[in-house]
């Protein structure tokens, strides 16, 4: 059995570069206008360029290269098997046919126009992840909401959950592996048995966890009231966001690069 | 919104996220099993349908500020609009299909809760090969046979799983029902 620590960091990799010190809101409208642009755009000379808009920004944000790359390495396994069906399931113009397998002109070019728009999907979008805490990304969610409260999106509410969602991480799992560990001490044994039985062994684990998250919920709400929260109205925060000029020359940049190469390409 | 309604939906995208952390190998499958669809199958009978909907959404978003909490422990912004999104976006769905299920039936014994979630599981299969077939332009077969077979087997317990718990939840008197 398997369980990770520290993982409320995200893939956030701290510094003080250019792209880590822009506003959390530009990285998220810059990074929505990148994945539109990629699903735009459908020539190689279009996904070249965004490939070195991309490459721009990781020499700015002075992040080493291994870690941008290692977005990519799950997807392994899901490029292999789409490279694979495109290649040899298209109809069209054979390249070469070897008894019943048959490489298509088509099916090479749609399969690796697939293969690049998804590595460049990754690498765009981990880059938001990689220079911006997660905190710092809730902030930026919360602040872009909050136009649509009108047609009621309750954008307040939605950040809070985040923030209690993130911060009891870290305890839910060490309430975990002691429960686990309680268990366990009791003779209980998760991975032996049938199907049934091992469904079953899962039991021990999620009902206190359930119920001990349940009873946690309940005492943070009452201590939350007791200190006068009341939703969003009229609260002042810790950490304010600024938009400065950097930002701004930042997204019409984005922006600017997205409309002339998803027109032309 | 109520305090309490804020932090209970927020608590419980916590539990999902826990659920993806711990994972099981089996011998049905390479891919290690982890505790994450009983958790999100369970979000609609626990909390109806809006705010399980509103859990998984969470789900989503603590994924896509970068934590690792995606099959593979995989996070970023780029796997909810990948190929599998489909099957991402489909927890949502599924939450608030089985919320409301659970609303107009009531399933009190394990194979009436199991026959419910079957029907979440659905949703999450057409979800995510409808995301397969725009993102990677698979067509139907390819996408049946890439997205979905392989993991059969594997879901089967974890729908068994999630029936048994929500049974037990349901005794406990933790489900929106009972509420």
């Amino acid at each position: 059995m398997a369980m990770m620590k520290n993982i409320t960091i995200g893939q956030y990799i701290p510094g003080e570069s250019l792209v880590h010190r822009l506003d959390p809101r530009t990285k998220i409208l810059a990074t929505f206008l990148f994945i539109a642009l990629l699903f735009l755009v459908n020539t190689f000379t279009g996904y070249g360029l965004s490939a070195l808009l991309l490459f721009l920004i990781v020499v700015l944000s002075r992040i080493p290269v291994k870690y941008v790359l290692r977005g990519i390495r799950p997807l392994m396994f899901i490029i292999v098997l789409t490279l694979c069906l495109h290649f040899f399931m298209t109809d069209g113009r054979v390249i070469f046919k070897i008894w019943f397998v048959k490489l298509t002109y088509e099916g090479l070019i749609r399969g690796l126009m697939m293969v690049s728009r998804l590595i460049l999907l990754m690498i765009g979008s981990s880059l938001m992840t990689l220079t911006t805490s997660p905190i710092l990304l809730t902030d930026g969610i919360e602040s872009l909401l909050k136009p649509f409260k009108v047609v009621g999106v309750p954008a307040h509410e939605l950040a809070m959950m985040m923030t209690i969602a993130l911060r009891f991480i870290p305890t839910l799992v060490e309430e975990t592996e002691k429960i686990m560990k309680a268990q366990m001490a009791r003779g209980a044994d998760f991975e032996s048995g049938n199907i049934f039985q091992r469904a079953k062994s899962l039991i021990p684990i999620l009902i206190p966890l359930f119920v001990s998250a349940f009873r946690r919920a309940d005492e943070l709400a009452i201590a939350m009231e007791a200190r006068g929260y009341r939703g969003g109205e009229g609260r002042t925060r810790f950490r304010v966001l600024k938009f400065t000029y950097r930002d701004f020359v930042a997204l019409v940049f984005v922006a600017a690069f997205v409309v002339v190469v998803g027109i032309y390409f | 919104m109520k305090t309490t309604r804020v932090v209970r939906i927020g608590l419980f995208a916590c539990l999902t996220v826990l659920g993806a952390l711990i994972s099981f190998p089996t011998p049905l499958s390479v891919v290690p099993v982890s505790l994450q669809t009983p958790c999100t199958l369970s979000a609609g009978f626990v909390l109806g349908p809006k705010d399980g909907a509103i859990s998984q959404l969470l789900y989503l978003l603590v994924g896509a500020v970068g934590l690792p909490v995606f099959a593979g422990q995989t996070g970023g912004i780029g796997v909810l609009v990948g190929p599998t999104a489909g099957f991402l976006w489909g927890f949502v769905l599924s939450a608030a299909l089985t919320g409301l299920l659970n609303r107009f039936f009531r399933p009190q014994k394990v194979t009436g809760i199991f026959l419910c979630l079957i029907a979440g599981m659905l949703v999450i299969y057409i979800s995510g090969a409808v995301g397969l077939m725009t993102v990677m332009e698979y067509s139907l077969i390819q996408a049946i046979v890439s997205g979905v077979f392989p993991f059969v087997l594997a879901d089967f317990i974890k729908l068994l799983a999630a029936a048994y718990l929500i049974n037990r939840l349901g005794k406990a008197k933790i489900l929106s029902a009972a509420s």
